[in-house]
């Protein structure tokens, strides 16, 4: 067991931490330099993205809610940057946090009457926001409703006494690779975060919610306060997510996260494995690539890609990390 | 002997059924009360009452001078009036030792954001939480079970954890259900002498038991439930003598008061 | 969906009118998914595309084919029947079986939502379809205007739920399912075949989805978009009931239908919010009563 500062510096945790960065920062841009596929920059930056989105839905499985409304907090947090950019002019690096932080207080409001409902009831209340945020989108004045938001501008750079720290992406020769760095840093950030959440005292706190909360509850657990802290973390990464989406393709639509994606993002938490912190992060870029890759079936590309989902399913019900690749612990 | 909890005139209805019915008794500091009564008397209900898992119709609950009635379990316990379950619920998927080490939540000093970062602070709870975690399971007997998954532990054990779960909140007062529901002879007696060995760490115990051999041997007091309503109050010789007690335990078939 | 082509004129009675309208198809839909929850703790996602299927095989009977509506009907019932069947004996009794965890069934519906959805594509691609009206003519009343086919419609939805109940209540295999879904370890100590009443409730699940899909392609025609829409009406409406009870979609369904009907009457003027408010009714609701009207605490 041991204390979690303890185990994230064993040996095998540092070299697994460098492998991982040596591969997403070094090696994937120079063979995406050295065979030319520059879109491979675009892909990624999504995987990422909705990886971030997926490790918040994941965080909620972690205190034994089945959450099937991401797309409702990604949607808001793209809103949000995208209108706090355009319409109040503010800076993107400004409007990045606070959409996470919007969201955050948003899923605080909701999250306290329908967290106190549980399994298939919690899991078809968040559905049902997914579908609220899109009709709000379509309702309100302030998001142009159909039509979105479109031609918004890229990300500016940030100036500390005269130092660039990070530059304006426009004026960038290929942007696509700063979103690329930019989402995985972020990408990575979260996954720490949220590692180092789920093997501390307030992980074990949310197992213990996650398999009896009357339990927990007599042993002086404040089970409504833990619940909504879990899931404004939760929300938090769908905004952050939402919003870097909307700074990659400038625009943004009432469509552009839909019940779809909000499954998706459940799907991959469980493709990946629920007991597993990076399950999310396998998941995306499993379904991701695989989708992608079906691209040359034609027509066939969903009726093969959800054949091979079944088929995961009935082989491997609890995960691709169930397989254990790399002998990784369960929690 | 001081009064520790004070249980005022409690009543719960659930639709047009009185489960309890105006009961109010006294718990003394230190002592061991159980509370019986024949099957459907309301004992778990008034036991869910007393550790504020249920809002009570009427009446309230007193625990040093303060109403515990109305707050939340997890404040109640925060007080120190903490409930074990009776279907040895316990966290299923963690082992003997997490079980327990988890349940110090209450003597955290550090703050949840301490514990994240990991503070001094944090890292003294956590290595005194797992010091007092190995104490209590040596202290139950379930040494041998430490690194145990909870799921797979045997009935008696679960039992057991279910109690050092309770004891590692440090309440002042526990509330034990049905602590020897299943057991053998043999087990009860080793149970038994446990409940009295927990009283020694100066825990005030409540119990809800049918087992009434058991319970006269190791309550100091009882109170009698029936339909709701409390018929009888006092030290076990006293209780096995009492008419209405005999007849309400004459008009169920299942049950023996032990005479 | 259906709403979209009521009558201008909207008076109280028409308005109720085609509130009950609305709410048999959807009681009906809402049948489906709740004895599906009941027996087998299963949210089944592919609900909507279950109902879709359903539409698409009355407008080949009915429309292409030419055969009289009734068998058509017949063929959807028949044909979701089987799709239930095979999808339970096949999917869902595997992974319950081997996952640790209840909710992986949320994954395999999802797949099988996205299966359906791709076959529907396939077989019958992304037009909207509609077929010959089943009877002519409209009932016009004073203050109450109803196409003869939406009363025709309206009334066999009725019929259908009717027959469902006594179904349940009085059949052999209705009150093994009703003990399944009261107590599942009971009922099998009680002899009741688990695997054989799950298959055959899962199929009366898909049933009630596919006759619903036949009777709405006779009124309103059918695309395979709406199966996802379909299935989120489907959850609101079992949220509002209550899941896993019988009178809960029933209620559920007819709630929805008078809500969306008055809904879209009174909020026409605010343009196309109504299901916003009842989404916002329906979180404040549940925050009061979460198991909905008619559901046992937590389902």
């Amino acid at each position: 067991m041991g204390l979690g500062m303890q185990s994230s510096l064993r040996p095998g945790a540092v070299i697994g931490v460098a492998v991982y960065v040596a591969v997403l920062f070094v090696l994937v841009p120079w063979a995406i330099a050295a065979s030319g596929r520059t879109d491979l920059y675009y892909t990624l930056t999504s995987v990422a993205l909705l990886s971030i989105a997926s490790a918040g839905v994941w965080l909620t499985f972690f205190i034994g809610r089945i959450n099937i409304g991401q797309g409702a907090f990604s949607l808001a947090g793209g809103y949000v940057s995208a209108i706090l950019v355009a319409r109040a002019g503010l800076s993107f690096w400004l409007a990045l946090p606070l959409a996470g932080l919007f969201c955050a207080a948003v899923s605080v409001l909701v999250g306290l009457p329908i967290l106190r409902l549980r399994g298939v009831y919690f899991a078809m209340v968040t559905l049902v926001l997914t579908e609220v945020a899109r009709l709000l989108a379509l309702a309100l004045p302030i998001t142009n409703g159909a039509k979105g938001m479109v031609s918004l501008p890229l990300p500016g750079g940030v100036k500390l006494l005269g130092v660039t720290l990070i530059p304006d992406f426009a004026t960038l020769a290929t942007p696509n690779r700063a979103f690329y760095f930019l989402s995985v840093a972020l990408m990575s950030l979260c996954f720490a975060a949220m590692y180092r959440l789920v093997h501390s005292r307030i992980g074990r706190l949310c197992r213990s919610l996650q398999q009896n909360e009357e339990l927990a509850s007599s042993i002086g657990v404040n089970i409504a306060s833990l619940r909504v802290l879990a899931y404004s973390i939760s929300s938090f990464f769908g905004g952050v997510g939402g919003a870097i989406f909307v700074a990659v393709s400038q625009s943004i639509y009432p469509s552009s996260f839909t019940v779809n994606d909000s499954v998706n993002f459940m799907l991959n938490c469980f493709l990946g494995g629920l007991g597993y912190v990076f399950g999310p992060m396998l998941g995306t870029l499993v379904l991701y690539f695989g989708w992608d890759l079906l691209f040359q079936t034609g027509r066939f590309q969903l009726l093969i890609f959800s054949s091979i989902l079944i088929a995961l399913m009935l082989a491997l019900p609890n995960g691709l990390l169930s397989l254990r690749p790399f002998g990784w612990r369960r929690g | 002997m001081a009064e520790l909890l004070e249980i005022r005139g409690l009543t719960k209805r659930f639709g047009g059924l009185v489960a309890v019915n105006d009961v109010s008794f006294k718990v003394r500091e230190g002592e061991i009360l159980s509370i019986i009564g024949p099957n459907g008397a309301g004992k778990s209900t008034l036991f869910k009452l007393i550790a504020s898992f249920l809002r009570p119709s009427a009446g309230e609950v007193w625990f040093r001078g303060k109403r515990i009635s109305g707050l939340s379990p997890h404040r109640a316990a925060r007080l120190g009036v903490v409930r074990t379950f009776q279907e040895t619920t316990i966290f299923r998927g963690m082992t003997v030792h997490e079980n327990v080490v988890i349940a110090h939540h209450l003597r955290s000093r550090a703050s949840l954001f301490g514990f994240y970062l990991g503070t001094a602070r944090a890292r003294a709870d956590e290595a005194e939480f797992a010091r007092s975690a190995e104490e209590i399971i040596r202290f139950l007997g379930l040494g041998d079970m430490r690194d145990h998954l909870a799921s797979t532990l045997p009935h008696g054990h679960l039992r057991a954890l279910g109690i050092a779960i309770g004891l590692a909140t440090a309440p002042a007062v526990l509330l034990l259900d049905e602590p020897f529901a299943g057991m053998n002879h043999d087990e009860t007696m080793r149970a038994v002498e446990l409940v009295r060995a927990v009283r020694e760490r100066g825990v005030t115990l409540l119990l809800v038991e049918h087992d009434m051999p058991a319970v006269m041997r190791i309550s100091d007091r009882i109170v009698v439930l029936n339909f709701g309503s409390k018929i009888a109050e006092g030290a076990p010789a006293e209780i096995q003598q009492n008419a209405r007690v005999i007849e309400a335990y004459l008009g169920s078939e299942d049950e023996s008061i032990g005479l | 969906m259906a709403a979209n082509a009521t009558p201008d004129r909207r008076s109280m009675e028409q308005v109720i009118a085609n509130g009950l309208y609305l709410g048999a198809q959807y009681a009906l839909v809402a049948l489906g998914l709740t004895l599906i929850f009941a027996l087998m703790n299963v949210l089944n996602f592919a609900h909507g595309q279950m109902y879709v299927l359903g539409g698409f095989i009355t407008y080949w009977v009915y429309g292409r084919l030419g055969l009289p509506f009734v068998v058509a009907l017949a063929a959807s019932a028949v044909t979701l029947a089987a799709v239930g069947a095979a999808v339970e004996v096949l999917l869902f009794r595997t992974v319950i079986r081997r996952s640790v965890r209840e909710e992986s069934t949320m994954l395999l519906a999802a797949g099988i939502a996205y299966f359906l959805d791709a076959v529907i594509l396939l077989l019958f691609g992304e037009k909207q379809r509609g077929v010959p009206k089943i009877v002519m003519g409209v009932f016009d009343w004073d203050n109450l205007i109803m196409p003869y086919d939406r009363i025709l419609v309206g009334g066999l939805a009725v019929v259908f739920i009717v027959a469902f109940m006594l179904f349940m209540q009085y059949s052999r295999p209705g009150r093994a399912m009703r003990a399944l879904a009261q107590d599942r370890v009971a009922a099998q100590l009680m002899g009741v075949q688990v695997d054989r009443y799950s298959m055959i409730g899962f199929a009366l699940g898909a049933l009630l989805a596919g006759v619903v899909g036949g009777l709405l392609a006779a009124i309103t025609g059918v695309n395979s978009g709406i199966g996802g829409p379909i299935s989120i009406k489907a959850f609101l409406m079992v949220m509002i009931g209550g899941a896993g009870v019988v009178g809960g979609a029933i209620a559920g369904g007819f709630v929805l239908g008078m809500l969306e009907s008055v809904g879209l009457t009174v909020l026409h003027s605010y343009g196309d919010i109504t299901y916003l408010v009842i989404f916002a009714g329906l979180m404040v609701f549940l925050s009061i009563r979460p198991q909905g009207l008619m559901g046992k605490p937590w389902g």
